[in-house]
């Protein structure tokens, strides 16, 4: 483990909880100097999984492949435009796979020595299948994770900067 | 958003009464609509949304269960129903046999995100046998909701 951190991620779903994380990353990249990426996963594997189950047929694939490429673009640009305001350039990233596999490679492979997310979900349910990405990050991450709670004020924080 | 977050105890019906195609989607649009309190308008086109993309090919799979799904616009949050019927309804399962329980999902066109992932918890949920024995075993919406929460 690194300290202080010089790389770090910060993971985009689209969801407001990681758009407050990503507001707090780059609060967090400003102040110590860190280099930060921003990724979105299109999620194939989940497209794949729907498709052999039947739950989608092959038009739905094309037409939500098309639908997350678009969000993977918008959020990106929103993270680039939220970090330019704070004179911070950053890198955007966007892949295809399933999610926490494709974030914990990315770590592993890039040198990135902090994962920042959106919050992760209460323990409701012992399923594990109804586990969510962030959730599957937090637990299997190579290095240190920094979950952004939703009841933070990252934005009014964010703004006074 | 996951799951769990979408499952709410009032649109959980069981049993379904219906015994056909159409009439299962309609029950099942019809809890949706009266629960958020929609028009009838809305109600209708939930109703002929989901039975175009059914028409498409069915959502229906091997184990006996059916996810009709759905864009809808106007909608602030993707929303599940389930519906557990007594007797096996022809849903156009590719093994041609019955489907007793059902997912509507329905989700607004602006977060294709958190519907993919929400359509995916649910086909993972029920791959498992023990689950769809419980499931199918239920006997009240409090029985479904608990399943999903224990």
């Amino acid at each position: 483990m690194k300290v202080p951190f010089r790389h770090v991620l910060v993971y985009l779903d689209g969801s407001e909880g990681s758009i407050n994380a990503l507001m707090y990353a780059i609060l967090l990249a400003k102040s110590t100097g860190a280099a930060l990426d921003a990724m979105y996963v299109v999620n194939t594997k989940a497209i794949g999984d729907l498709v052999k189950s039947r739950i989608f047929i092959d038009q739905e694939r094309k037409e939500f492949l098309s639908d997350l490429e678009k969000d993977a673009k918008r959020h990106l640009r929103h993270a680039e435009r939220l970090a330019a305001s704070k004179d911070l350039e950053i890198t955007s990233v966007t892949k295809e796979g399933s999610p926490h596999h494709v974030v914990m490679d990315y770590i592993k492979n890039s040198g990135v020595d902090l994962l920042v997310i959106g919050s992760v979900n209460a323990i409701r349910s012992r399923r594990d299948e109804l586990t969510s990405e962030n959730d599957r990050m937090l637990r299997t991450s190579p290095c240190p994770v920094l979950v952004v709670r939703d009841q933070d004020d990252i934005w009014a924080e964010f703004e006074e900067v | 958003m996951a799951l769990l977050d979408a499952i709410k105890k009032n649109l959980i019906k069981v049993p379904l009464v219906s015994t056909d195609k159409d009439g299962i989607i309609e029950e099942l649009a019809t809890l949706y609509a009266s629960e958020e309190g929609l028009s009838e308008d809305k109600r209708k086109e939930i109703i002929a949304t989901i039975e175009e993309r059914e028409m498409l090919g069915s959502t229906a799979m091997e184990n006996g269960i059916a996810i009709p799904h759905a864009k809808i616009e106007g909608l602030d949050k993707v929303s599940v129903v389930i519906g557990i019927s007594r007797l096996p309804v022809a849903f156009g399962a590719p093994d041609g046999k019955g489907t007793n329980v059902f997912f509507l999902v329905l989700a607004p066109p602006e977060n294709p995100s958190e519907h993919i992932q929400i359509l995916s918890s649910i086909a993972k949920a029920c791959s498992s046998q023990l689950f769809m024995r419980m499931l199918l075993s239920s006997k009240t919406k409090e029985d479904v909701y608990n399943l999903f929460f224990e």
